[in-house]
């Protein structure tokens, strides 16, 4: 008899973490990285198994449908419109049954790292002249920077924020959009699902295997580097240390291709002669082209909208 | 970016023929984990190299593309934070440009010298520099580009808000004074490895032990 407790199924998905003591340098930094990949890819597949709205979708009509909502947000430029689209990402995944704070938190993860960097800047009149909104400094005339005149007065302008804003929607609806793709599809099948889109076989095949042998040079990587911490009193000098990555990073380059070789010959010896040949196990049924259906069209009404063709 | 995946894929099936899967594949494997490393740098703070150089300088330009080009779109399904619609624009700049400036450099410094010689070590960081720092500036120039392509009637950008006198000193100057040095080291640092280990992996070498792998190879 099995205690109830050891019954109970884990529906949240579980934390990866490496502790550590004092600041993490290098070797810390890239454990911890590999941690955060992993956790990522074990996260996503417990999701992926969930019965939820998209997860029982076809894939080739899930990835058709997601790909036609990315194209029409990235020509969206209505800030309601990017909004909308936001919320309905939002609305599939509590359909999912993803938990909505983890989905926040994945998506806006990236963000702030790349559109923060494009857009924060743009809000100030010196990028985007217009209306003023609020002051940030007074320069006086005349002001240089460098060689550079600067104008009198910086301020955050109506028309800069708005750029930064739709420019921040934008991509926070597309990453949510294909987050949700792959968040709901386990990664073998999405893979196949490619083909159906017109990626050849062979590219496909590459693409399984490669995802495969990520895992397996991912663990490579990690035992190195736990091996060097394991074994380090003193740290050395950093040019040291950098020949000691670079030497690591040539190790797992041929460590790679000899593994190639290996596979290769392990291949050959099943039969393998360089045709690939690729299971189809889908089948489309009437709620799939449904959801193609809606997917395009709404794509479409949305397009249309933010050019003005249609008026609301 | 169609094209030239296809007609880098047709040149590898005519060279590797039944080796294109596993090799393009554990290569992919590998350019998405040079990522993972994270090297020391000068100020307590660590980076990472791109591979790019290296990686053409090894598997040659037109694998570098496909392993490249496969690492990305990887990365942008499996993580999602390369964007699905950029991806034509990021495998250009990564997959294409660094391998074949890598690969090209590298070889017109290193000529006919030693394999093990030092000129090669060089020639390696070099092609590691130029690589990032042209890849950098075609980035920037595409950035630069949006906004002339694509604005409404009255002149406001519909995607990047910067003229390319913005895009390309931002991208190129992060790079020329930053990113690419550490590119350079990381590259000949492998490629110095390479030389002490086993230079037979290198593209296009025929030295005697090449040949004599080659012959195994085509004979298994």
């Amino acid at each position: 008899m099995l205690p109830e407790w050891m019954k109970e199924v884990d529906v949240g998905p579980c934390r990866f973490s490496a502790v550590y003591h004092g600041k993490k340098g290098f070797v810390g930094k890239t454990i911890d990285g590999i941690f955060g990949f992993l956790q990522e890819a074990f996260v996503s597949e417990t999701y992926a198994k969930r019965p939820g709205f998209l997860q029982g979708l076809d894939p080739r009509a899930k990835m058709i449908s997601i790909l036609c909502l990315v194209f029409a947000t990235s020509v969206i430029t209505n800030l309601n419109l990017l909004i909308f689209t936001y919320a309905l990402t939002l609305m599939l995944a509590y359909l999912s049954k993803i938990n909505i704070a983890f989905f926040i938190k994945r998506v806006w993860l990236f963000i702030p790292i790349f559109a923060g960097i494009i857009a924060v800047p743009a809000i100030f009149n010196i990028i985007s002249p217009g209306d003023l909104l609020i002051q940030v400094a007074y320069l006086g005339k005349e002001a240089h920077l460098g060689p550079f005149s600067l104008p009198e007065s910086i301020y955050i302008t109506k028309q800069g924020l708005n750029v930064a804003i739709v420019f921040t929607m934008r991509v926070a609806a597309c990453v949510s959009a294909v987050v949700l793709l792959f968040i709901t599809t386990p990664q073998q099948v999405l893979f196949k699902s490619l083909h159906s889109v017109g990626v050849p076989k062979i590219y496909v095949l590459t693409l399984e295997m490669a995802y495969r042998y990520v895992f397996l040079l991912m663990d490579l990587v990690r035992e190195m580097y736990v091996a060097k911490k394991a074994r380090t009193i003193k740290s050395r000098s950093m040019f040291e240390e950098q020949k000691w990555v670079g030497g690591r990073m040539g190790y797992t380059l041929i460590r790679s291709l000899d593994m190639s070789e290996k596979v290769h010959m392990a291949m050959m010896s099943r039969g393998y002669n360089g045709d690939v040949k690729i299971m189809k196990q889908f089948k489309m049924h009437n709620r799939d082209y449904a959801a193609v259906a809606a997917a395009a069209s709404l794509s479409t009404l949305l397009v249309l909208i933010s050019h003005n063709i249609i008026q609301v | 970016m169609i094209p030239i995946w296809y007609y880098a894929g047709k040149k590898m099936s005519n060279e590797l023929r039944s080796r294109q899967v596993p090799l393009l594949a554990l290569a992919a494997a590998f350019s998405f984990v040079i990522m993972m490393f994270n090297v020391p740098i000068p100020g307590g703070s660590t980076g990472h190299a791109v591979g790019g150089a290296i990686i053409g300088i090894v598997l040659g330009p037109w694998a570098g593309v496909i392993a490249i080009s496969v690492a990305l779109i990887l990365q942008a399904l499996v993580f999602g934070d390369g964007g699905i619609t950029a991806i034509a624009a990021n495998c250009f700049n990564m997959g294409v440009v660094m391998p074949f400036v890598g690969y090209y450099v590298y070889k017109a410094i290193s000529g006919n010298s030693e394999i093990t010689s030092s000129r090669r070590v060089i020639a390696a960081a070099i092609a590691g520099y130029l690589s990032l720092t042209i890849a950098a500036f075609c980035t920037g120039v595409e950035f630069g580009l949006q906004p002339i392509l694509n604005h409404t009637a009255d002149g406001v950008p519909l995607y990047m808000p910067y003229p390319m006198s913005v895009t390309v000193p931002a991208m190129l100057g992060e790079h020329v004074l930053g990113f690419s040095f550490l590119e350079a080291l990381i590259t000949a640092l492998i490629f110095a490895y390479i030389q002490r280990t086993d230079t037979t992996i290198l593209y296009g070498e025929n030295s005697p032990l090449q040949k004599k792998k080659q012959k195994l190879g085509a004979s298994a």
